[in-house]
């Protein structure tokens, strides 16, 4: 275990008090925004997070210098906004982040603001997170008193404002243009995609959403150069990423891996295994929107592009796994229920369609379902993906399609005898 | 539909006419304004423009506006909402609706704790169903009730992103970790006699018996079965979007039967699902 867990966004995490902005320094906190913003041109900070291939650590896996590279260049004011809106089912990297290290997440989302050329950065913060809230909030005014922050920063005339977020519950919020309806103070109601965020986001202006993660990483990647990050993993998807392990193993936890690490080492060699007597079922690799992978993927590389050959997404960088013991239908029925309560309600096919596949499994469930249900859920369940506003919809079906055909026996199995027709 | 909850002119929601009241005498207006809110408000004040200040649009407030008040009179009250309007350059139906998205802004009154599980997957391996189960009796309530003494709401809610110590819940925001029957037992023990760290929610009204307003209790259409109002949603021709979904599910039986025959035995066999949701 020792020679996978590397790290380097973790590093320190429960052994020092991070969330001191004078122990941060010590370590070298701080010290590449200086650099940025003291000697180093705003471009300089793209082309290393160019160089270092970073992608998305949110979910979508989008190449994050890229992203920056498509605000347009009209004169217009331009925002970045850091999405801790963490509720996908599974993961609890950001929540670690935000209450451990949220010093760290200031410079990263400061090194990105002053990379893409904006002069107001917002964090938005799940409004779950209270404690992780008040944590980066006197974090923040740390870094103000210490002149990191706000206007003039470090004494070069360069002003970035700061504003932290916080959002009132809703997973929807996580979706970016949500997120930016919501700090718009409107319902998290994502938006009709293009114009992407890019080209017309928060107040209408050019604006790059990013992940906690995603921008944490780039302190360090300044730090030690964009070889040393882009020569981590696999090429196309390099670096480290942090992985929220939980279900039926014995050590749940952060593990923060080199990319390309097999779903087999995470979960027995980092994360302990599964209990004593108990075998092994599938795992969810990247969240709940993610499809289940089994026994036949377990030596699966852990990165953007591997899961996805799979059949899966590496999503989030969560993982949940499970033994023998788990009972899909349950374990289906927890995640539609999700789904269908997290709809927006803007999108037929995901309003109904979730819902309507929760009723119905929850018919299954109560021991009144039909042998033909299966057959609608199946159905049902491929009618929804596509046809959506935003990913949410399209969702609902992988974990479920995923785990009814592997294990219809189970669902199969709720239906009463005397419904089971021909 | 009565929900069983006395008529609360500050609660943010029109509480309608009385059962029995005659509809042509009963007015819509609600109270506005009043002593204790004033004094709530002209305190206020200064936060709520500094909060203002913060953002480049008024309307991007509005959030912070509400936690504000809902965290000096535990819900965002009706004179609340009026006041936000006026601070963000809104109408109230405007920020009301936007509040009723969020389901941490409460539109009337909750407990002095508020009690969440959560119920995703990931908490529901290492046993949730087993906890929330017993939460529901040891607090003799239900999914989003408050008891009647005012003291703890109830809730179960989804992924907390702290899977990593399942099953996990809030108490006020404030996480716990690792919850057993027992430890679930010594939380509320610890709450009810003070010795928590975890401080109440403010209270300014006496919390009825849940405080969601009909329309946002998850349900967003009746789905395949269970509605509870059958004016309330489905499609043209189905109103309890219940011979839809017979149709679907290969019943040729209910083929053969009229829409109105339909309906009346839908109405008649829909009980109220167990927990709201």
């Amino acid at each position: 275990m020792a020679g996978l867990v590397t790290p380097v966004l973790t590093a320190g995490i429960g052994e020092r008090n991070l969330c001191d902005i004078e122990v941060y320094r010590e370590e070298g906190g701080y010290e590449q925004l200086r650099r940025a913003v003291l000697e180093m041109k705003p471009k300089d900070v793209s082309d290393i997070c160019t160089a270092s291939n970073l992608r998305g650590r949110g979910g979508a896996g989008f190449p994050t210098a890229r992203k920056w590279s498509f605000l347009p260049n009209n004169g217009s004011p331009r925002y970045m906004v850091c999405n801790c809106d963490e509720a996908e089912p599974g993961t609890f990297k950001d929540h670690m982040l935000l209450e451990q290290t949220p010093h760290q997440i200031i410079e990263g989302i400061l090194l990105g603001a002053y990379a893409i050329g904006c002069d107001h950065a917002f964090i938005y913060i799940r409004g779950e997170f209270k404690r992780g809230y008040e944590i980066m909030r006197d974090a923040l005014e740390q870094a103000r008193a210490a002149g990191f922050v706000g206007e003039n920063m470090f004494g070069s005339g360069k002003n970035i404002a700061f504003t932290i977020h916080r959002g009132a519950g809703a997973y929807i919020c996580g979706e970016e243009t949500g997120l930016l309806n919501s700090l718009e103070g409107r319902r998290g109601e994502p938006r009709l995609k293009p114009p992407f965020p890019a080209v017309k986001g928060l107040y209408g202006e050019p604006t790059v959403v990013n992940n906690v993660e995603t921008l944490a990483y780039i302190p360090h990647i300044m730090r030690n150069g964009a070889a040393w990050f882009a020569k981590v993993g696999p090429e196309r998807s390099p670096g480290f990423k942090i992985v929220s392990i939980s279900g039926h193993v014995v050590k749940p936890g952060n593990y923060e891996v080199a990319m390309g690490t097999t779903i087999r080492q995470l979960i027995w060699d980092c994360a302990g295994g599964l209990r004593p007597g108990r075998s092994f079922r599938g795992v969810q690799p990247g969240g709940g929107s993610s499809a289940c992978l089994f026994e036949e993927h377990l030596d699966v590389p852990y990165d953007f592009d591997s899961v996805t050959k799979a059949g899966s997404m590496l999503g989030s960088g969560a993982m949940v796994v499970f033994d023998d013991t788990t009972d899909f239908v349950k374990a289906a029925y927890a995640l539609i229920r999700f789904f269908s309560h997290e709809s927006c309600g803007q999108c037929t096919p995901c309003r109904e369609g979730g819902h309507w596949i929760q009723r119905t499994l929850e018919r299954l469930l109560s021991g009144g379902g039909l042998d033909s249900d299966i057959d609608v859920i199946k159905s049902a369940a491929h009618q929804l993906t596509g046809l959506n506003l935003c990913a949410l919809g399209d969702s609902i079906e992988p974990f479920l399609a995923s785990v009814i055909t592997r294990y219809e026996d189970q669902f199969r199995a709720y239906v009463p005898k005397a419904a089971v027709t021909s | 539909m009565s929900i069983g909850i006395d008529s609360d002119a500050s609660s943010g929601v029109h509480p309608g006419p009385d059962p029995g009241q005659d509809v042509a005498t009963w007015s819509p207006y609600v109270e506005r304004g009043g002593e204790p809110f004033d004094a709530l408000y002209a305190q206020l004040r200064p936060q709520c423009k500094s909060l203002i200040a913060e953002y480049e649009q008024k309307r991007s407030a509005l959030i912070p506006l509400a936690q504000l008040f809902q965290q000096h009179e535990g819900y965002v009250s009706a004179n609340a909402i009026a006041a936000i309007a006026s601070l963000v350059g809104e109408t109230a139906a405007t920020v009301e609706a936007t509040i009723s998205f969020y389901s941490l802004l409460y539109r009337r009154p909750v407990g002095k704790y508020m009690v969440q599980i959560c119920r995703n997957l990931p908490c529901m391996l290492n046993g949730a169903d087993e906890l929330m189960a017993h939460a529901r009796r040891k607090l003799g309530i239900d999914h989003l009730e408050t008891t009647p003494d005012g003291i703890f709401s109830y809730e179960e809610v989804e992924c907390l992103a702290a899977c990593d110590r399942a099953p996990c819940g809030q108490v006020n925001l404030e996480f716990v970790y690792d919850l057993t029957p027992q430890t679930f037992d010594a939380l509320i023990g610890a709450l009810e006699d003070g010795s928590s760290p975890i401080a109440p929610l403010a209270q300014t009204r006496r919390p009825g018996r849940t405080w969601k307003v009909e329309q946002d209790t998850g349900r967003k259409s009746p789905g395949a079965l269970g509605v509870s109002n059958p004016n309330n949603a489905g499609g043209i021709g189905d109103p309890s979007g219940r011979a839809m979904f017979d149709l679907i599910v290969g019943r040729p039986e209910y083929e053969q039967r009229s829409d109105e025959r339909l309906l009346r035995e839908t109405t008649l066999r829909v009980e109220p699902s167990e927990n709201g949701h």
